[in-house]
């Protein structure tokens, strides 16, 4: 029944289409307007199901190159979660370190991480731009980024 | 104010010491962002909104659609030199480009793809220019129910003429569709899909879909591929062109100055499909057909041409009708909407000064693209070479920034991380993502429009049908609608 890709991606549309029609059907009705908000949602979401279900039936039509695409080595993955891991914690010390100090740790470990060796460059890199940045958002165009634990 | 008032007011905007500026700024980051590898005009002009936060609009426009055909332009170095477009539109750029390049004619290759790009450029918008007023004139007459048909057709358009799977795209556009219903519904201040979640009330803002969607996700692309980069750039070589190279190119530039205006006046087109329209017509007219593919100047021409006339062109509906037409000027919607200017058929009279301001603009833009390139493509050639573990960092640094300078708060930011994923996912099952952000942009307008419609018809569906404009363009939306439906049950019974 899952046998193609298609099939196994509209089952998972499917679902989501009816996880967002349940909480449509949830939304609170409001009585004086013609047209309520749950309309448009409850549109969309049958519209989702309807292409789900063609999507199903319909045949893999993808080239050779975007099938290539999904063939991507492991540790390409890895390299993929782990930079990812390294833009959630950039995320969540951005605001406790402020802008400057994480941007550059994260631009030099990245780098270096993904395989860049000239280490000196790399280290200029890191700190030049997130103070240029931070210099310029702060100071020209006067819209301020975390200041974190700076002094200034 | 009358149009010729106003076209001198554009002019004298374009022409001021800021306009000019501006316009340098925007056309110079422009080629640099769609010189880089992977990075297109949608993540060049998401990444430049921040900037912008706090200028005047007139300026900021006028270097955002700068940054625009910047980069449709700079796109073109990456196909000639590395065959690695970093722009659909420049895809068929590389078809002709990149085997002259090979011959060790790169030099040649990129002063023809500069000098296209510039007539092409000037031509259609010469043609915007007589074009937008006329249809702002007539859009001023059109109601709610003729503006939801326009922008549905718009949608259908694009999923119909996307690469790949049609019903793929159109998922793509319910998908877009759908995350813009996030947040209080302008209408009945009804609380939608916000979980409760105080940041959601709003709904999610259209840079953290645009920057996920495409930086980040081009970020996955590129850390993939991040050890391809040893491919040789060619020699330039001369950048001489001989008579017979003009002789060749006068037909190709012509006429695809025009058919690519067309082109991307039409919704769904743009830039990419007006490049390989161009192509395949001069290819089919050409008396020796075999050169192409194999270094014709031709084959070079029509194409860079043809990309650039439909930059301009996109910009008649995004201006006079406010509704963008492509994935890419639905970003540049956003940057007009985040400085406070709404497009539309009242933009000509209410703000003279930045409708005319933009299109003058053009031509100065057009010059510098050619007479500041030209003889910067030898060190341009150079940016290539970027290292790319530090162009992924940086990359991810400048979407951060763009983020969080409009929001202030980190939940934004976890959202992009979310998208970044999402528009990862979407590319390698080959769903493509300007239906995405295009639905999203005009899907709150969209429902707006709808929504209007029926309270002034008092819940009556006639409304569509009885208005003339309304009705036709619905008829031409179901169809590019139900056509390819009708096509896959039919495969499926043969």
């Amino acid at each position: 029944m899952l046998k193609t890709l298609n099939q196994r991606i509209s089952v998972i549309l499917v679902l989501i289409a009816a996880g967002y029609l349940i909480l449509a059907f949830q939304l609170p009705s409001y009585p004086y307007a013609p047209v309520d908000a749950d309309l448009i949602p409850m549109v969309l979401g049958f519209l989702l199901i309807i292409l789900a279900v063609c999507l199903y039936f319909s045949k893999d039509s993808e080239t050779e190159e975007q099938k290539a695409r999904r063939d991507i080595p492991k540790k390409d993955i890895g390299a993929l979660l782990a930079v990812f891991t390294f833009i959630l914690l950039y995320i969540m010390l951005l605001e406790i370190l402020g802008f400057v100090i994480i941007t550059c740790v994260f631009i030099f470990f990245c780098s270096w991480f993904l395989g860049y060796k000239k280490h000196i460059t790399n280290l200029i890199v890191s700190i030049v731009f997130p103070l240029f940045m931070y210099i310029m958002f702060t100071e020209f165009l006067r819209i301020s980024l975390p200041q974190g634990i700076m002094p200034f | 104010m009358g149009s010729i008032e106003g076209i001198l007011t554009g002019f004298q905007v374009a022409f001021s010491l800021e306009g000019i500026l501006f316009v340098m700024i925007g056309v110079f980051v422009g080629t640099f962002i769609g010189m880089l590898p992977g990075l297109g005009p949608i993540s060049a002009i998401a990444v430049m909104i921040p900037i912008t936060f706090g200028m005047d609009p007139t300026p900021a426009l006028v270097m955002m659609a700068g940054v625009y055909y910047g980069a449709i332009f700079g796109g073109s170095t990456s196909s000639i030199l590395l065959n690695a477009p970093g722009v659909s539109g420049a895809v068929a750029t590389a078809f002709d480009g990149y085997p002259m390049a090979q011959q060790g004619k790169a030099g040649k290759a990129l002063a023809i793809a500069a000098i296209c790009s510039f007539i092409g450029g000037t031509v259609s918008v010469v043609l915007l220019m007589l074009l937008a007023p006329l249809l702002s004139s007539v859009a001023i007459s059109f109601g709610p129910p003729a503006y939801f048909a326009l922008m549905l057709m718009g949608l259908t358009a694009i999923s119909s003429l996307s690469e790949g799977s049609t019903i793929k795209a159109l998922i793509s556009a319910v998908a877009g569709f759908i995350i813009v219903t996030i947040g209080i519904d302008a209408q009945t201040g009804t609380q939608r899909f916000t979980f409760g979640n105080v940041n959601l009330l709003e709904g999610l803002d259209f840079l953290v879909i645009a920057l996920g969607l495409f930086a980040l996700a081009e970020v996955c692309t590129l850390i993939i591929k991040r050890k391809d980069l040893s491919q040789d750039t060619h020699k330039l070589g001369s950048m001489r062109l001989s008579k017979k190279d003009f002789n060749e190119m006068k037909g190709p530039v012509t006429r695809q100055s025009f058919l690519g205006f067309i082109l991307g006046v039409l919704p769904g087109a743009g830039a990419t499909i007006a490049s390989f329209i161009a192509y395949i017509t001069e290819k089919k007219i050409s008396k020796n057909p075999e050169e192409f593919g194999k270094g014709s100047v031709k084959g070079l021409a029509a194409p860079e041409t043809a990309n650039n006339a439909a930059t301009s062109g996109a910009f008649v509906p995004l201006l006079s009708l406010g509704i963008p037409g492509s994935g890419t000027t639905a970003v540049m919607l956003g940057a007009f909407l985040v400085l406070g200017v709404q497009p539309g058929p009242l933009l000509m009279t209410d703000r003279p000064e930045i409708f005319w301001g933009i299109i003058a603009s053009m031509y100065i833009g057009n010059v510098f693209l050619l007479v500041l390139n030209l003889p910067l493509i030898p060190y341009f050639a150079k940016i290539l070479k970027i290292p790319r573990p530090l162009l992924i960092s940086l990359v991810i640094m400048f979407s951060i920034i763009g983020v969080y300078a409009i929001s202030f708060n980190t939940f934004d930011l976890y959202m992009l991380l979310l998208f970044g994923v999402v528009g990862f996912l979407m590319r390698i099952f080959s769903f493509p993502a300007p239906p995405f952000i295009l639905a999203f942009i005009l899907g709150g307008m969209m429902e707006q429009a709808f929504r209007q419609s029926l309270t002034i018809s008092n819940g009556n569906l006639m409304v569509f049908v009885n208005d003339p404009i309304a009705i036709s363009l619905l008829i031409v939306a179901l169809l590019s609608f139900i056509f390819p439906l009708i096509r896959v049950l039919r495969k499926r019974k043969g």
